[in-house]
């Protein structure tokens, strides 16, 4: 019933987006007569970063979470004009992007197979950071309603690769005893939808009970950083990139080339079709659970050492992102979300050129509304289904 | 023991647990009646406490801060609903949940500091004053029974009566309007939206009415809520409106007395399941700071039993399970 | 049959012209992606007549439905009925010029009662207006009158001992027949039934056959789309037969199936005429 490009729908898009746009304008204009420079404004927000430094401070350069911790010297940042501020912003949006694809891509498999609209799959990419510092730190922890404490301890490859297992049995975990069951059952997939919310809030308590609401560090050690023509990079990040584009390579390779890749893909196009024609769809979805909380997993630990730490709502914050990067790309569509995630990586990050850090997850979010108002089918998504 | 048994009742009546059973039925006009998925009621609600507390800070009477609030929430609703309303289902969701968001972001920003106090939020010292002002009981602690409350400040006796008057009210109307043609087109909206176009009614503008109208009553829902407590954008996250989803749901989504039911219940367990655990649950297992998680945790269990096992809630139809689609 | 046949002097082609059209369709094309699902050139329906719309399976019909109801766009075409245009119109004003439809997959309001998704079906009830709402006396008279009509309705379909129960509860038979019912209760000029024996069961089957003569009896055109050949051949007065999105024959029932083309059509697809499952458009 949807045309691809409904005029009108356009036009109220448009028409929504002036009269918010002119609010905001108005607001901050109201405001600028009050305080002389919504730049310094912003900027004092990131004076973290800044430390002070005259030079960063003017610029408003935020690059938020990456170099908190490493301030930038002077002389660096006297070398960095704005071209290379652009262009720090926009590999730093892409290295967000792809973390942030390993976990959308789990998210829009979902839909696909199931119709479902996760909530709680923010909570599985802090499940995987909490898994990973649970078995890494060496602070003692606990298990909730025990009394015991230990130490752990392990070192951050093998505690990343035990997280990512436990996160995938996980997932399996709750197909088998709760998705499975409620789609047999018939509950419908609103209803599937509030209980994903139920399991997120849960999840989300659960984290904090366990591991605590305090900022947590997966690694110690402090991150060689060089110089990449404008663009500064340290060593555990370049790492933290090859593996996502390792990874994210590995997911589309089984889609596309692997006999159980094709039948997820039938699956997500035509469910009844795909069951017709022999494929096991409850096997198929079992496994895309179990792969979907993994690679938020090792989304949620990769972002945890690209961000020099993390938090128990780390997920929550992220979910609606991935929300925009896989509506974006298309709900359902794989590559969809990959390239959505890019995007909303990218444009996250480079927002904060213009508008105060504390706001670049509502540029995302401003983008998923306006994705949504214009062509809800996203970007790589069909215009129409046939029939 | 029987401190915790006070300490229970006394949640029944709290500002608190009106602020919620407003936003509940505010939302149960949206989800009860037309089915629509709302997850941004706690946006709605922060909208109601920005306008209001910033007109009166501004230094506008309070009639004029509760129609900022209920006006800037219908307008937030119109845009809203204006693109999404002909979209499927769950686009609604994503969009309120998103627009929630930004409203918070947006609020929390040091961009706006000004007008919102950022993350801070604004003051209860800042816009409460008048509001307290009207307040007929003596401006001191009063004792009823074994309750002790101010008689004007902030968690006041005058807020307790004040709040559910407007609870009673609006329990009213939703009784009205459930009960009317009106309420019986959204009832068939809810069912089966091309049935009731089929029928010959304008199907998009009842379900823009039925938005707008909740959205306004989750307005003055933050109202209350500021008035008890301050204006703080962090405290009107997505936890906030999955609560009142939680607390819609365990009452009886559709029904009249499920929102404010489920509130009293939702609050009152808390407060019982944290009293309990702090009294046989030792410290070394179950910390005083991780009491919070902990309940929490409950709530979200409690949605998706609620959910999966009795859909109706407390006061819904048994027959209604039959045949959940 | 009436004593003088409406359809006597009209020729047995597609898209022959009728004595007194209710529909005027002309040049409806309906694509989707590269598929075409609809190409109509020229469509009348007689009016207070039972007109049977049939073909085989994916042969465009119930998107025809759909089209004409206002329930799909079209990418071009024009449609009259009562000579009024109907391009463009929402499917809510289409039922209020007098056009109500049903559904193939029954579209009973599972949870509300029988009574109340009959009232809904009433027109001109003042208290659908929010303000109004507020105000009972502004719509307590109306409602009786709604009540009145809708037992009258349920007592003709035999469902008024059910009036109290969820429509939910009912089945697949009697939700079909309350669906029916409702869209009588708007005393509509037209009605145009999708598949309204779709898995009923046969019991059920004659008095709802009972029910549509009824209604051209009195004064009600009739179109509906069928696969049953029995029902079709029973009740109809006319029939059109579509395929592969275009009409390619037109008559009455007995001399239509016995045109080539429809042969081909029925037999090219399936060799059995009676075919009860659902079209796939």
């Amino acid at each position: 019933m949807k045309r691809s490009l409904d005029t009108r729908v356009v036009l109220r898009a448009l028409v929504v987006f002036l009269v918010a746009a002119v609010a905001v304008t108005w607001v901050l204009s109201a405001q600028s007569a009050a305080t002389p420079d919504p730049v310094t404004v912003a900027s004092a927000v990131s004076a973290d970063a800044a430390a002070g430094d005259a030079v960063t401070g003017q610029a408003g350069t935020a690059e938020p979470s990456v170099s908190s911790e490493v301030a930038p010297t002077p002389e660096q940042t006297a070398v960095s004009d704005s071209q290379s501020r652009v262009l720090q912003n926009v590999f730093n949006g892409v290295v967000f992007g792809l973390m942030l694809a390993l976990a959308s891509v789990g998210l829009s498999l979902i839909y696909g197979t199931t119709g479902l609209s996760n909530f709680a799959h923010g909570e599985q990419v802090s499940l995987g950071a909490m898994l990973a510092y649970f078995f890494a730190t060496d602070q003692p922890v606990g298990i909730p309603l025990t009394p015991l404490k230990f130490v752990i301890g392990w070192p951050l490859w093998m505690a990343a690769i035990a997280a990512i297992i436990l996160a995938g049995a996980s997932g399996w975990v709750q197909d088998r005893f709760l998705w499975g069951k409620l789609r047999k059952r018939g509950v419908g997939i609103v209803q599937q939808m509030i209980v994903s919310i139920g399991l997120s809030l849960a999840l989300l308590n659960f984290l904090q009970w366990w591991i605590g609401p305090n900022r947590i560090r997966l690694s110690k050690s402090i991150e060689v950083r060089h110089q990449v023509g404008p663009i500064q990079v340290g060593n555990i990040t370049l790492m933290s990139i090859a593996i996502a584009a390792i990874v994210l390579i590995a997911v589309a390779i089984f889609l596309q080339r692997t006999r159980l890749g094709r039948a997820t893909r039938a699956v997500s196009d035509n469910r009844a079709l795909a069951a017709a024609s022999g494929i096991k769809v409850d096997f198929i979805i079992r496994l895309v659970w179990v792969m979907a909380v993994s690679l938020a997993a090792l989304g949620g630990i990769l972002m945890a050492l690209y961000d020099n730490g993390t938090k128990f709502d780390i997920g929550a914050k992220l979910l609606l992102l991935m929300f925009a990067a896989v509506t974006l790309g298309g709900l359902g569509q794989a590559y969809g979300a990959l390239a959505g995630s890019l995007v909303i990586g990218v444009v996250v990050e480079t927002s904060t050129l213009w508008l105060g850090p504390d706001l670049k997850y509502a540029t995302a979010l401003a983008i998923l509304i306006l994705v949504l108002l214009v062509r809800p089918q996203g970007i790589l998504g069909r215009a129409e289904r046939v029939g | 023991m029987g401190d915790l048994f006070i300490d229970v009742v006394r949640e029944a009546f709290t500002p608190t647990t009106a602020a919620f059973a407003l936003a509940a039925v505010g939302l149960n006009f949206h989800f009860g009646l037309t089915g629509l998925l709302n997850m941004g009621q706690a946006g709605f609600m922060l909208l109601g406490m920005y306008g209001f507390a910033i007109t009166i800070r501004e230094g506008g009477p309070i009639w004029l801060g509760v129609i900022v609030a209920l006006v800037l929430a219908m307008v937030f609703g119109l845009l809203l609903g204006w693109p999404t309303l002909k979209l499927r289902g769950d686009y609604l969701a994503i969009v309120t949940i998103a627009a929630a968001e930004m409203v918070r972001y947006l609020g929390r920003s040091q961009n706006f500091n000004a007008l919102t106090g950022a993350s801070t939020g604004i003051r209860g010292n800042e816009f409460k004053e008048p509001f307290e002002q009207l307040s007929p009981f003596p401006d001191r602690m009063v004792d009823v029974g074994p309750f002790a409350l101010h008689g004007a400040r902030s968690t006041s006796w005058w807020l307790v009566v004040v709040a559910w008057a407007l609870v009673a009210i609006l329990v009213v109307i939703f009784w009205r309007l459930s009960r009317s043609p009106w309420g019986r087109v959204l009832k068939g909206i809810r069912e089966d939206e091309d049935a009731v176009r089929s029928l010959g009614k304008n199907v998009y503008s009842y379900k823009m009415q039925a938005l707008v109208i909740g959205g306004a009553v989750g307005a003055l829902a933050g109202v209350v809520w500021s008035l008890g407590a301050s204006v703080q954008p962090d405290s009107m996250g997505r936890p906030t409106t999955f609560w009142v989803w939680t607390l819609l749901l365990l009452g009886g989504a559709a029904t009249i007395f499920g929102p404010v039911l489920g509130s009293i219940i939702f609050w009152c367990s808390l407060v019982l399941v944290k009293g309990l655990a702090a009294m046989w649950i030792p410290d070394s297992v179950l910390s005083q700071q991780q009491l919070e998680p902990f309940s929490l945790v409950l709530v979200g269990v409690t949605l998706m039993c609620l959910v999966i096992f009795r859909p109706q809630g407390v006061l819904g139809d048994k027959r209604e399970l039959a045949f959940n689609d | 049959m009436t004593d003088t046949n409406p359809f006597a002097n009209t020729l047995h082609e597609p898209g022959a012209a009728k004595e007194d059209p209710i529909i005027i369709a002309d040049h409806v094309l309906r694509r989707f992606g590269g598929l075409t699902a609809v190409d109509v050139d020229h469509f009348e329906v007689q009016r207070h007549a039972i007109t049977a719309l049939i073909g085989p399976n994916g042969a465009g019909k119930s998107t025809f439905f759909n089209l004409l109801t206002g329930f799909d766009k079209p990418q071009r075409g024009e449609w009259l009925f009562n000579g009024t245009s109907m391009k463009g119109i929402s499917p809510a004003k289409v039922a209020r010029a007098g056009k109500v439809r049903t559904f193939q997959l029954t579209k009973a309001l599972n949870r509300m009662t029988v009574i109340e998704n009959m009232r809904l079906g009433a027109a001109g009830q003042r208290g659908e207006n929010l303000f109004a709402a507020f105000l009972p006396s502004l719509w307590r008279q109306r409602e009786a009158e709604i009540t009145e009509k809708a037992h009258e309705l349920l007592h003709r379909f035999t469902l008024y001992e059910k009036k109290d129960d969820f429509a939910g509860s009912l089945s697949g038979g009697q939700r079909k027949l309350l669906e029916m019912a409702r869209a009588l209760m708007s005393e509509p000029e037209m009605v145009m039934l999708d598949e309204p024996m779709a898995g009923v069961n046969p019991a059920l089957t004659e008095s709802l056959l009972d029910h549509i003569v009824k209604l051209k009896n009195e004064g009600v055109s009739v179109l509906f789309v069928e696969h049953d050949m029995h029902m079709v051949r029973r009740i109809s007065d006319w029939v059109v037969v579509m395929a592969e999105g275009r009409i390619i024959a037109e008559g009455p029932p007995d001399t239509v199936m016995k045109n080539a083309e429809v042969q081909e059509a029925y037999l090219g697809v399936h060799h059995d005429t009676d075919l009860s499952e659902e079209s796939s458009s």
